[in-house]
């Protein structure tokens, strides 16, 4: 365990994120591979994490396994209290349907669905009555009210990953994971995006954790979580301060 | 904004109605829909056309006994069996036949009489003529003579050197000769029997006197209605008939027609279960790759939070919806094209179709289900299996390969379909066993070319060089698109030479000249003059064969009982075994006749004595073995024969057939008539009334219009073949499209890469073209050596045809595969080459 990981580890705010000495290891014809090792940080609710490392470094794997997207090998991880690693499948889409909101590099949308019903889904998916109300306010919010009937193929780069971004906060979850949010997007849409995810982050005091390999969005998070080789090596603070 | 009207709970249901729309609008439901809606429309356009095309053909048929089902006894029948009939809502007319003398003008002549109740004839028409002269023409009516009039034949009427209007006397009653009876629906082939023919109102028979106790006479009831009655009436008549009782349709008769009925039948019902294999093939790919476009929006929604439980009943319900639709389109255009196709076949054979049945609809129905169901589940399974780590890691799942288990299904589903469909286990397992053998053959030699391919080197950058590359790399996908192309090819390809075959095939038997007249009743004196008179005209004759009228009575001492009826499946479940039912016409001869084929056993030796020759299928019939003694009736004399040889006999011949041939010994002694058939050319006709003047007792049999009615019914039974032939080859057309559908995706990448690559849209489109060029070339030659292999097999072993190898389909089936192929697959592929890289690169993405 790093030094810096200890520092965050015994910070006294309750952290929404807990992680323990966290390993993921794959079968493959040549036996077992290490993809993560013995990780352990906490973050905290409202906290802004980037997660960088070099292509292969086991960031994605990360960002999968806190997301329950994936089962651990061994180790703990609490997501807003709940003991993650114990959950099944079906209980793991279960808190992530209570408490989590996507962002993906390649936007992810249905294609058969318009804007507004790619919003819409995550709340459907979890029985809200009002998911066409919040869609609608949400869509209003990263400014494609005019577009809410569009297909995902009639939508530019930017647009469709502001439709992710308003989908990623249908339900108000309590922590947003991103991969690679702006990596398909030309600069100024990717300025754009990351501005709208600060943004929302800041508003409604979602916790952000993105993975990233672009240097100056990771700097505009509270901290960065650097991984490499399937170990965290370093943990240090972003250019923005948390507000706690 | 709150949606008041629907639950959470409920909230799946509109999510998947929602996907079905949009998907639908889309055009993402565009291939599994059609490929569904095709299998329906397939199947209920063959099922109902064949239905009434088959129930067309039977009615056309049936007029060769003038109804659906005819009853026959020595004895008079019981008026329950009528009464009942009534029940069934069945249509039913009585006839007698008796033979007696008839005077006129001081001369007398032996006649054939048949006495009809006014209902006669339930199917047919009855052709007469007003008076002799030659001004007088033929004319259909639907009913026989009224009560007081007799309707006689040519010769009758020259026999008692009478015309129009005289009277007859008919045992104690007088008639007026009131028409000349030229054919009757229900004797126009029966040659040996047509001679002297008479028509009477049955309602004259008892006052005739004519029937006394002992007096030889046949009793008849005919029945005609829905076929589906027939069979219920029958199911109560058959445990009353008595043994001297026999019930008989038309295919019981062995005529030309039956054989071409039955063959016609098992064109189209092979040409069904072929269509019914394609449409299931197109299902099957495009079910699996609708699951797999849908690995994404699964993949998302489990990660967005959607359980296992919500995400299954989303997509069971979209398929269902997918589905529902598939089979209403499929409902509506089939029943659309039946109708356009039934009112084109009706205008064609100038008649109206009978309605089809409900089950058309009802197999229609369960084959669109079925397949929805059976080809998706496995791919669906797999689809809730998608890990929601995918919308991360976008490979996962991609490796979900097709499964053996889903394989079994898909070939159990195939399988069930075809039984179902066709009602045959033997023709279905044939037809099943075979493709299976030839889909995994192909695979297996598929994956070898490809692999063998790998040594060829091109140099890089041309458009073949590409094409080849692209083949050995998707291999395995290839092999399995080059199997389908294959296989419907090989369908197709069948199904058309088939076609030729069998009309070609009946053409033949049809020639120009073939025989349009018999001549019967000729004596033994008669001989030399009638064949230098004919020869003199220059009319050519089969030969005159000697016949003397006979019953088998009995194999091996066994006594046979009362025929059995094949029209309505009835197996021989009597301890008795069953006889011919009626007397035969037994002939001797030295010389085995030319349309004959010694199959078991030896023909006959010079001088040999007491053996006979029997007809192969009445051997079967009868379960006779070379060596069997059988025991024959003629008058009141009986003698024992020795079957020494069974032989194959072309029924389908105009030529005088027999099913048992004795040697000269037993049947030199008895008084016998001559036979032989003739061509007469139409412009000879009314110069051979010369002859039936100098020989009155010599009665011709025109043939002509039943000649006729076969080649009608031949072309009728061609445009139906035709038809179906259309339909299945639009269900391979489906498959090719589905199969080019499914590799869509990758190639579209593919063009991307090698856009972004600097590639020239020539070299791609080339490429592209070549690929499909060379499935398609690959593909058509495979098909052609397999389908050429199984025509060999069909036609020798299920429609009776002189198998031969077609050398045309070796170069055609190659030149069609790689043109149809590489149109389509390039058609197909041209839409996404006129995108720009950007827009490829979104629609991927």
């Amino acid at each position: 365990m790093t030094e810096l990981s200890q520092i965050n580890i015994n910070q006294t705010v309750k952290p929404i994120i807990q992680v323990r000495n966290l390993s993921k290891k794959v079968n493959t014809l040549a036996g077992e591979l290490p993809i993560l090792s013995d990780i352990s940080f906490n973050v905290k609710s409202g906290e802004s994490v980037a997660i960088v490392g070099a292509s292969g470094s086991g960031k994605s794997t990360l960002l999968g396994l806190l997301a329950g997207l994936d089962a651990t090998s061994e180790g703990e991880i609490h997501l807003d209290g709940e003991p993650l690693h114990q959950l099944d499948e079906e209980q793991r889409a279960a808190l992530r349907a209570k408490s989590i909101g996507f962002v993906f590099q390649s936007f992810m949308l249905v294609q058969s669905l318009t804007a507004l019903e790619n919003v819409m889904l995550p709340a459907e998916l979890a029985g809200h009555t009002d998911a066409k109300q919040q869609a609608m306010s949400l869509l209003t919010k990263v400014g494609l009210e005019h577009r809410l009937d569009h297909f995902p193929s009639q939508l530019s780069g930017g647009e469709q990953q502001r439709v992710a971004i308003a989908r990623a906060f249908v339900g108000s979850p309590k922590i947003l994971f991103a991969d690679e949010p702006s990596a398909n997007l030309d600069t100024k849409n990717g300025h754009l995006i990351e501005s709208l995810l600060f943004e929302l982050n800041q508003e409604k005091g979602t916790t952000l954790l993105l993975v990233t390999h672009d240097e100056h969005l990771a700097q505009r998070c509270n901290r960065i979580l650097h991984i490499d080789g399937g170990e965290l090596i370093k943990d240090s603070s972003g250019t923005r301060a948390y507000a706690g | 904004m709150q949606d008041k009207n629907i639950t959470p709970q409920a909230l799946w249901v509109k999510l998947a109605f929602r996907l079905f729309f949009r998907e639908l609008k889309r055009g993402e439901l565009t291939i599994i829909t059609a490929a569904i809606a095709l299998a329906v429309l397939t199947v209920l356009t063959l099922s109902s056309v064949t239905d009434r095309i088959g129930q067309s053909i039977e009615q056309k048929s049936n007029t060769f006994i003038a109804a659906d089902r005819k009853l026959g006894s020595a004895h008079p029948l019981p008026d329950e069996y009528k009464t009942k009939s009534k029940e069934y809502l069945l249509k039913t007319a009585d006839q007698i036949f008796f033979d007696t003398m008839l005077f006129a003008n001081d001369n007398l002549q032996l006649s054939s009489v048949k006495a009809v109740s006014k209902e006669y004839p339930l199917r047919g028409e009855l052709i007469i003529k007003d008076d002799l002269t030659e001004q007088a023409n033929d004319y259909a009516v639907k009913t026989g003579p009224t009560p007081g009039n007799i309707w006689l034949s040519e010769s009758v009427l020259y026999a008692l050197d009478i015309k129009i209007g005289d009277k007859v006397e008919l045992g104690a009653m007088n008639l007026i000769a009131q028409k000349v009876l030229v054919e009757e629906p229900d004797a126009p082939f029966n040659i040996f029997s047509a001679s002297r023919r008479v028509l009477i109102n049955i309602e004259d028979v008892p006052a005739t006197q004519v029937i006394q106790p002992g007096s030889r006479v046949y009793y008849a009831m005919l029945f005609a209605g829905d076929e589906d009655n027939i069979v219920s009436y029958y199911k109560w008549l058959k445990p009353k008939l008595s043994e001297n009782q026999s019930w008989w349709g038309v295919k019981d008769k062995q005529s030309w027609l039956s054989g071409s009925v039955n063959r016609a039948e098992k064109f189209l019902l092979l040409a069904g279960l072929l269509g019914i294999m394609l449409a299931a093939v197109a299902i099957a790919v495009s079910a699996k790759r609708y699951c797999e476009n849908q690995y994404d929006p699964v993949a998302m929604m489990k990660t967005l939070g959607g359980s296992r439980s919500n995400v299954r009943k989303i997509f069971v319900l979209h398929l269902s919806l997918v589905t529902i639709f598939a089979i209403a389109i499929g409902l509506l255009f089939g029943f659309a094209l039946q109708l356009i196709a039934v009112d084109y076949l009706s205008q064609s054979m100038d008649q109206a179709l009978p309605e089809a049945s409900i089950r058309p609809w009802f197999i229609a129905i369960a084959t669109g289900a079925t397949c929805a169901l059976m080809f998706s589940l496995k791919p669906l399974l797999d689809l809730f299996d998608i890990p929601p780590l995918r919308v991360l890691r976008r490979s996962l799942g991609d490796s979900i390969a097709v499964s053996k288990l889903h394989l079994l299904l898909s070939a159990l589903t195939i399988f069930s379909l075809m039984l179902l469909f066709s009602g045959q286990w033997m023709i279905s397992s044939i037809l099943f066993l075979s493709s299976a053998a030839l889909v995994g053959i192909l695979y297996g030699i598929s994956r070898l070319l490809f692999k063998a391919g790998r040594g060829i080197g091109l140099s890089p950058g041309s458009s073949w060089s590409l094409a080849i590359a692209s083949l050995q790399k998707r291999a395995s996908a290839n092999s399995v698109q080059l199997v389908s192309f294959a296989l419907a090819i090989k369908l197709l390809l069948f199904l058309l030479v088939l076609k030729n075959d069998i009309i070609n095939d009946w053409q033949s038997q049809l020639p120009v000249d073939a025989p349009n007249a018999f001549l019967v009743n000729v004596t033994h004196e008669q001989l030399d003059p009638i064949e230098n008179m004919l020869s003199a005209k220059g009319i050519s004759t089969t030969g005159f064969y000697p016949t003397v009228r006979g019953r088998l009575n009995a194999v091996n001492d066994e006594l046979l009982a009362r025929d059995y009826s094949e029209q309505d499946n009835e197996k021989k479940d009597e301890e008795a075994k069953s006889g011919i039912g009626r007397e035969l016409n037994l002939t001797w001869l030295t010389e085995v006749p030319s349309q004959n084929e010694i199959t078991q056993g030896k023909w006959f030796d010079t001088g040999v004595t007491g053996e006979a020759s029997v007809e192969e299928g009445l051997a079967e019939r009868l379960e006779l073995k070379i060596g069997d003694s059988i025991e024959i009736l003629i008058g009141s004399e009986r003698f024992n024969a020795k079957v020494t040889s069974f032989r194959k006999v072309n029924w389908s011949s105009l030529k005088p057939n027999f099913f048992i041939i004795l040697s000269p010994d037993l049947l030199s002694s008895f008084p016998a008539t001559y036979i032989s058939a003739l061509h007469v050319p139409k412009e000879s006709k009314k110069s051979l009334n010369v002859l039936l003047k100098t020989y009155p007792t010599i009665t011709m049999i025109d043939v002509d219009s039943f000649i006729k009615q076969i080649r009608s019914t031949i072309s009728q039974v061609s445009i139906a073949i035709g038809f179906v032939l259309v339909i299945v080859m639009f269900c391979g057309g489906l498959v090719l499209i589905s199969q080019v559908q499914a590799s869509l995706q990758e190639r579209m990448q593919e063009v991307v890469i090698l856009r972004t690559l600097g590639a020239k849209g020539r070299l791609i489109k080339l490429a592209t073209l070549y690929e499909f060029f060379l499935l398609g070339l690959i593909a058509g030659l495979v098909a052609a050596i397999f389908s050429d292999i199984a025509l060999l097999l069909v036609q020798q072993h299920m429609f009776e045809l002189a198998g031969k190898l077609h050398p045309m389909i070796w170069l055609v089936g190659p030149l069609i595969g790689a043109g149809f192929v590489s149109s389509l697959g390039y058609f197909m592929i041209a839409k996404t080459l006129k995108k720009n890289t950007s827009d490829l690169l979104r629609v991927l993405s």
